[in-house]
């Protein structure tokens, strides 16, 4: 089930030892990418494709986010596969419009956590709650059973719900949520 | 591959909409083998999507019936399940590339993970790396009630919604059936008590009427009382005699119903606390029995919240609430009878402002009680500042943040001041009104029976009376919702006790167990597969077969699964799939009582229980004779660090151990399994966290230990393991080495470039040691 091919990456060049401009990395220092030599692009298989100008070409590259929380748009982890990675993108805004459209997709692809933008009603029953909300992936109804386990408070007013199904839910300030669904929330709080 | 034979599995059932669409792609409904229904479509939103494997493909289909891949299944190199943040993604290995196939969301990772594993081992098996058809043995993950279909958190638990109140009172009740005579005293005592209590009112509308004669002195209509006691107490002359009479009277009610009110209590008292302790017995003892997995999806803090809290929160009740409830249900009904009995027409008006008492409260509470909630958790908040900074005093003292700590406590303190200063002033506010809706009735009674008494049909002492039960009938009022809160939650505490009452054991004896009370020690893996959660397997196809006697070393980086072997030999988990044997026989059919009486432990980080040495050596076998003890802890080198001790074998340890240095508590515990002579021993990491001369100790005594026993060890210093018969090398869950050393160095696979490793960090550690000196 693994992949035991490892890193599928193709060279450039015939001789893969040349790397030019890239000075000699060691394993303890941080490599920051030039947003200005990265290009994303679909494969014909549709994964995503990193090529790094005069380097080398990343069949599907595993993106990751450094501070998902904080910073969910600055500090992106490329990386060949699971262990090696490439560098980290500080800013992608950077990017040329279509390879930042590829990055963004794969980091939703990556990062599921729906949002919860309206509350429309949450309702008890033998000490299950269940939500009915509105998320940017659409409508939704789950069940989350003790709220002080599964309703997890980051300072300030983040919230992260986790249902009975293992999906997690993400509120980012439930302050600034509408007037209906904010009475929602402190009335379970 | 074979088609004629492959398993056609089920999992989740096709609509008809998309049948139609297969159809339409000339691809008969018999050559589907599974569907699998995903909730996420491609773009990432909520959406029907579908997995597909046919006999000669894998396809995607939309909920509309648009395919979005079509993958020759014999193109299909390899397939995983990969793990993203809150969802998953099944990924296939292609001959033209990778292919991100299909997405799905946490609740569906556990089908997809499945079908990952049941393709990539059908694929092996097609290629020839495994030697057997994987088989078809789907377990839903979801534990589901049988009866109403509610969705449960395993299959441990009881249905709450079949598992009613009322039904969780009853079994309350039925631990009172020992108790039954007193149960009903205790009833009588509380009804009669409750009776008594209506005596004092009575009597001062007779002291008003008939002694005091409230009614001749302001010369209105000479109205008596009316009642036959009353025409007793008019008959006797002078006055002040019947007075006496009546205090007298009173004062014998009074002591009456105290001594009823003592009776009770003590019963009541008495009862409770055995119902409890008993509940609290049969908890604990069903703890024991239960399966490891019960306690990994709880933790710690939750299991002994159930024994304690819950059966105090329990107990409070039965105590205190339970009685209250039935003094004032039996007040409020007895009074109300009093009341329309005394006089209906004032009684009907008393029922006004009833609904705004019951309503009133009922808001006022739930406020009250969200906001005292919420002023509780900024308070916990506030004693979690507190505790982390204490308990990191010195790192906080060396990196210099006492000013930050002291801010960051400053703030949580703030925050919980401005809390409990709302709650207290809301109660403050809407307290005093909901008092006032009380004395709405008060005033009422007044009026209207004030206008009764000006112009006579009713007499002064019924007003009084009426007055002195009208506290007490609106009393119970006032604390409705609060009480059915405390009713609520007292039942839900209930139903979690039962909850571990019937919650499964760990082996059912269903007759079919097998006694072995004599294990020669023979273990045996085949192509056995397991995962704390069955989609994410920890271990895959493990074979190995151990002789009686034999010692296996347990090689491989942490986290590869070494850990997990063992707990699948002490039988604290069993086999998703393949079979583990011991002397031939499934362990699953082990009487687990023989199975582990005959197997040993030691541990990286023994767990030494308070009480003496010898009783934590002799822990298995309380019985054993001091010599036994002594024997083993001589075997064990512990015997003359304990000598030493002024109070030698009966040195008490502490919780964990706290008076003994890691090595000690360490050859403590290879006693105990040197005493409990196991044909089968574990050693986890016994000798990983003790400096080089007492590794020596501890190896010499593991030597002495392991002779003629079964025995697998863990360990990170592979030196170690120098004296195991043979190596097992586990890698991500597979087991991909198994020889001697001296084979496996030859092999030059991982094990050789462990050894290699940890050979070259022997070197840098022992040339900084020369450069020290």
């Amino acid at each position: 089930m693994y992949n035991e091919n490892g890193v599928k990456q193709d060279t450039f060049g015939t001789d893969d030892t040349t790397k030019p401009e890239q000075p000699e990395i060691d394993d303890f220092t941080p490599r920051y990418l030039d947003a200005a030599r990265l290009t994303f692009t679909r494969s014909e298989v549709e994964t995503a494709r990193l090529e790094i100008q005069d380097e080398a070409c990343y069949l599907r590259v595993v993106v990751r986010r450094l501070m998902p929380l904080s910073n969910p748009d600055g500090y992106i982890s490329l990386a060949a596969d699971e262990d090696t990675e490439i560098g980290i993108l500080v800013n992608p805004s950077e990017l040329a419009p279509e390879s930042l459209k590829i990055l963004r997709e794969e980091l939703d692809k990556r990062y599921f956590t729906p949002t919860i933008q309206k509350i429309h009603r949450v309702k008890e029953q033998f000490g299950i709650h269940e939500w009915e909300v509105e998320t940017e992936r659409g409508r939704i109804t789950f069940s989350v059973r003790g709220l002080n386990q599964n309703i997890k408070q980051v300072p300030p007013a983040r919230l992260f719900v986790t249902d009975v199904r293992g999906n997690r839910y993400d509120i980012p300030d439930y302050r600034e949520l509408d007037a209906q669904s904010y009475q929602q929330i402190q009335r379970h709080l | 591959m074979a088609t004629a034979e492959t398993p056609r599995g089920t999992l989740d059932a096709l609509p008809d909409s998309l049948k139609q669409t297969l159809q339409s792609l000339n691809i008969p409904l018999g050559q589907i083998r599974f569907a699998v229904q995903s909730d996420i479509s491609s773009s990432g939103s909520y959406g029907e999507e579908w997995f597909v494997l046919t006999d000669a493909a894998i396809f995607t289909v939309t909920g509309e019936g648009e395919v979005l891949h079509y993958i020759p299944y014999k193109s299909v190199l390899s397939i995983y399940a990969e793990v993203v943040v809150d969802a998953g993604l099944l990924v296939l290995e292609t001959e033209a590339g990778t292919v991100d196939l299909i997405r799905y969301s946490n609740g569906c990772a556990a089908k997809f993970g499945f079908v990952a594993r049941f393709i990539g081992d059908e694929i092996e098996f097609r290629d020839g790396k495994r030697d057997e058809a994987p088989i078809w043995d789907y377990k839903s993950e979801e534990h589901s009630c049988k009866s109403c279909g509610l969705l449960l958190p395993d299959e441990f638990s009881p249905c709450p919604a079949c598992s009613k109140k009322h039904k969780v009172m009853l079994r309350i009740l039925s631990y009172i059936r020992p108790y039954r005579g007193r149960a009903i005293l205790y009833t009588i005592f509380l009804i009669v008590g409750t009776l008594i209590t209506l005596v004092p009112p009575y009597f001062s509308r007779i002291l008003v009427d008939d002694i005091l004669r409230l009614n001749e002195i302001t010369n209105a209509a000479p109205e008596a009382s009316g009642t036959r006691l009353g025409e007793i107490f008019r008959a006797i002359q002078p006055a002040t005699v019947a007075l006496s009479v009546a205090v007298g009277s009173l004062l014998v009610v009074y002591i009456i119903r105290e001594i009823f009110t003592i009776f009770q209590q003590r019963l009541g008292a008495w009862l409770t606390f055995r119902i409890a302790a008993n509940i609290r017995a049969h908890v604990y003892q069903h703890l024991h029995n239960l399966s490891i997995r019960f306690f990994d999806k709880r933790t710690t803090g939750t299991v002994i919240s159930h024994i304690t809290e819950d059966s105090e929160r329990l107990q409070d009740f039965m105590l205190e609430g339970l009685s209250f409830l039935s003094v004032q249900l039996l007040l409020f009904f007895g009074i109300g009878s009093v009341l329309f009995l005394m006089n209906w027409r004032l009684a009907c008006f008393i029922l006004i402002p009833i609904p705004l008492i019951v309503l009133g409260a009922g808001w006022f509470w739930k406020k009250v009680r969200s906001l005292w909630h919420r002023a509780y958790r900024r308070r916990s908040k506030l004693f979690d500042v507190v505790n982390d900074s204490v308990s990191g005093i010195r790192v906080v003292r060396a990196f210099g943040q006492q000013r930050d700590e002291v801010n960051r406590f400053g703030n949580a303190n703030i925050d919980a001041r401005d809390y409990e200063t709302h709650a207290e002033m809301i109660w403050a506010t809407y307290y005093p009104p909901l008092m006032f809706a009380v004395q709405l009735g008060t005033l009422i009674v007044w009026y209207v029976g004030g206008l009764d008494v000006i112009a006579g049909p009713m007499s002064l002492g019924t007003l009084f009376a009426f007055h002195a039960y009208l506290a007490m009938f609106y009393q119970p009022l006032r604390y409705v919702s609060p009480l059915i809160n405390w009713a609520s939650r007292s039942m839900t505490a209930a139903e979690r006790l039962f909850e571990v009452i019937d919650s499964q054991p760990e082996q059912l004896d269903d007759g079919s167990l097998k006694a072995m009370p004599n294990i020669t020690g023979e273990v045996k893996f085949h192509n056995m597969t397991f995962g704390y959660e069955s989609h994410k397997p920890v271990l895959k196809d493990i074979n190995l077969h151990v002789q009686p006697g034999e010692m296996i070393g347990l090689v491989g980086h942490s986290g590869a699964g070494k850990s997990t072997l063992i707990n699948l030999i002490c039988r604290f988990y069993t086999p998703d799939s393949g079979r583990l044997e011991i002397d031939g026989e499934d362990i699953k059919q082990i009487d687990l009582k023989d199975l582990r009486r005959q197997i040993g432990v030691v541990l990286q980080d023994p767990y030494l229980f308070s009480g003496s040495i010898a009783e934590n050596i002799a822990y298995a076998h309380p019985d054993a004779a001091m010599v036994d003890i002594i024997a083993a802890a001589k075997a064990a080198n512990a015997h003359e660090f304990i000598v030493k001790f002024p109070d030698g074998y009966d040195t008490e340890v502490g919780e964990r151990g706290g008076s003994l240095s890691g090595g000690e508590r360490q050859r403590i515990s290879i006693a105990r399994a040197i005493l409990h002579n196991p044909r089968i021993l574990i050693l986890d990491e016994a000798t990983s966290s003790v400096d080089v001369e007492t590794e020596k100790k501890i190896q010499q005594a593991i030597d002495r230990l392991v002779q003629n026993r079964t025995t697998f060890a863990i360990a990170h210093r592979l030196s170690t393991l120098r004296n195991a018969d043979r190596l097992f090398v586990i890698e991500k869950g597979k087991g991909v080495e198994c020889g001697s050393h001296e084979e496996l160095m030859a092999q030059k696979g991982i094990y050789y470039k462990l050894v290699e490793t940890q050979r070259e960090a022997a070197n840098v550690r022992a040339q900084a040691q020369a450069v020290e000196r």
